[in-house]
């Protein structure tokens, strides 16, 4: 039976190792060569160095590698890559072509069949994606360091253990849809949107949820983000509010037509007020506007030290809609016909 | 024992009635023709006893077992209509399948019937020929040696030679195994020189199922004057009737002899028996009860 099923989706396991080979061989010498650059350029210690300004450093290496950002919809791809070629057409094809009639009538029982043809096509879609995450997530170290945070959604999304439980989650989706549509492209193209549609919905409704955000309020003017790790931490949103803790303008700083309205001084001195270059001893009207409004910046973010609960969380939550797909799956293909 | 039995068989896809309370039994060794005009309702009874639909109502019992339990899948071989391979798959490839998906599977006798049959075991499945393709799905449901053998219009897409052939085949296959083969076909021609049993689907439901000798025997043609239509004594049926000015044709089935000497009793063709069950003017209030008649002379 293991056979059957090796013969039967041998050549998607081959083009599916050319594809993780292909990407292998492009990322080992980019990757090297960009934690070299990394390094050698001192932006490395830079970065560990606390208080250090790496601007410049950072602006170099981002000009240099910002390029490969047209990997990241590649990467996010990968999974439903996955559950469309490998999952969809399990069950569909079988329908579709009418070999159902062949396959089940051997002497394999259906809940067999079903479960050595899981194996396989899940245990090699594991292999891929065990890969390319390790590859992945060791490549864009770099990256991540250099300001941008790992915790951001499209990030988070990237490294780490979720992309594993993507792609298991996309792989039984497709199978499951698979027993509904019973035709290969239309299963193909629905597994498409309704993993879309899963993991956007998981991203921007549920995640932040996970645990509950933490709450910063700072000074509007001096101020740079959470404290600690700031740039790695997940910025959720950024509020401006008032003495009484009403919104008054999401992100940070309120808009002039709102400050004018209160403050006579800085409506006077029009809608760009010098304040940075601002002579010492004399009162910034804008400042002195946040101050008698009591403006405060409130920044309601995830810590950067919750990644890796957030990504055990979101695999465990994968993971188990994997499993309910799969009873499904089971439950479904005995009454097929 | 019966190969095959089934009592108040039904079933119903959405409001249309493909199989309407069939009930019959089928004995072990039979070579049974499961013959009906398309639609009759025979791949729909073939896919229910091998366990790849459920009835509405009703149960079938195939080899005493409920179909598609994994005891009796090995047990059963079965080719659904148009013979499904898998394309992508050579010829020998296909046996591989066979040999593991089965295990009792006589890989030895799959490849020398490809070899006698000629079929090159390198070749796709995908480009095999019609006749081609149907004889490797029989090769491969052979192999499985199964006790029972279900072919759903294994001759629907072949010439007459290939028809030939196939029959050939199947027939040296299954001879001196004892097993019981079901076939379907919606020509009786096809069925008429290997079948000793005659199961006639039409509309969802049997119309006539038995042993072809006991149905030839208990049906005549009887011709004689027009005015002597009525009740005549040994006839317990009469299944169509054709009247001139003065003289009847009726094809009867009988429960006696016929002594009345004003007819003239004629042998009829299996053809003609079929076909007349097949009618549409033969209710099937009426076929019901001579299906249960039919039943226990057979026995």
């Amino acid at each position: 039976m293991i056979w059957v099923a090796w013969r039967q989706h041998r050549t998607l396991m081959l083009w599916g190792a050319v594809a993780v080979a292909a990407m292998t061989l492009f990322l080992i010498p980019t990757g090297i060569g960009m934690s070299h650059f990394f390094t050698s350029s001192g932006l490395a210690r830079c970065l560990s160095t606390v208080g250090a300004d790496c601007g410049d450093l950072g602006q170099q290496f981002d000009s240099r590698y910002s390029g490969y950002a047209f990997l990241v919809p590649l990467f996010l791809m990968a999974p439903v890559l996955f559950g469309m070629f490998f999952g969809a057409p399990l069950i569909a094809r079988e329908m579709d072509g009418g070999t159902y009639r062949l396959a089940w009538t051997q002497g394999v029982s259906r809940p067999r069949w079903l479960s050595t043809k899981l194996a396989v096509v899940i245990g090699s879609a594991l292999v891929g994606a065990i890969a390319l995450a390790l590859l992945v997530t060791w490549w864009s170290r770099p990256l991540i360091t250099n300001g941008a945070s790992r915790f951001r959604p499209g990030i988070f999304d990237l490294r780490g253990v979720v992309p594993i439980a993507y792609t298991i989650f996309a792989v039984m989706l497709g199978v499951a849809i698979g027993t509904l549509i019973k035709k290969t492209l239309p299963a193909v193209g629905v597994t498409l949107v309704a993993f879309a549609g899963v993991r956007v919905g998981i991203e921007l409704f549920l995640r932040q949820h996970y645990m509950t955000a933490k709450t910063l309020t700072q000074s509007l003017i001096s101020s740079k983000g959470p404290p600690g790790a700031g740039a790695a931490d997940w910025i959720i949103r950024e509020n401006t509010i008032d003495r009484l803790g009403h919104i008054v303008s999401s992100g940070r700083g309120p808009d002039f037509g709102y400050l004018a309205a209160r403050c006579p001084a800085l409506a006077a001195a029009g809608p760009f007020p010098k304040f940075a270059t601002a002579v010492p001893g004399q009162a910034d009207p804008f400042a002195a506007c946040v101050q008698h409004l009591g403006l405060r910046d409130m920044i309601v973010y995830q810590p950067a030290s919750r990644f890796w609960t957030f990504q055990w969380i979101e695999f465990g939550i994968f993971i188990a809609l994997a499993i309910g797909l799969a009873v499904f799956t089971v439950w479904r293909t005995k009454r097929l016909s | 024992m019966n190969a095959l039995e089934a009592s108040g068989l039904s079933k119903r896809y959405g409001k249309h009635w493909a199989l309407e309370n069939c009930a019959f039994e089928l004995p072990s060794g039979s070579i049974a023709g499961l013959v009906g005009p398309n639609g009759a309702g025979k791949t729909t009874l073939l896919h229910i006893a091998v366990g790849l639909l459920e009835p509405t109502r009703g149960s079938l019992r195939i080899l005493g077992e409920r179909p598609g339990a994994a005891q009796v899948l090995p047990r059963v071989g079965f080719v659904a209509q148009d013979t499904p391979l898998y394309k992508g798959f050579k010829v020998s490839e296909m046996i591989s399948f066979g040999a593991h998906m089965n295990v009792g599977f006589d890989m030895e006798f799959a490849r020398s019937r490809i070899a006698r049959l000629e079929i090159p075991p390198d070749q796709k499945a995908g480009s095999l020929s019609g006749g081609q393709r149907a004889q490797v799905g029989l090769a491969l449901a052979l192999a499985k040696r199964p006790e029972i053998l279900l072919l759903d219009e294994p001759l629907a897409s072949l010439d007459p030679l290939a028809r030939r052939e196939f029959l050939q085949t199947l027939m040296e296959g299954v001879a001196d195994t004892g097993v019981t083969v079901v076939l379907s076909s919606h020509l009786l021609t096809d069925l008429e020189r290997v079948c000793d049993h005659m199961m006639v689907l039409a509309r969802g439901r049997f119309r006539l199922i038995g042993d072809t000798a006991d149905i030839i025997k208990t049906h005549k043609v009887l011709i004689g004057p027009k005015e002597r239509v009525g009740s005549i004594s040994g006839v317990s049926n009469v299944l169509h009737q054709s009247t001139t000015d003065r003289q009847a044709t009726l094809l009867v089935r009988t429960d006696g002899p016929i002594i009345d000497p004003s007819w003239m009793v004629n042998q009829v063709s299996l053809e003609d028996v079929v076909l007349a069950y097949l009618d549409s003017r033969s209710t099937s209030a009426d076929a019901v009860p001579d299906l249960h008649a039919v039943e226990e002379v057979a026995r």
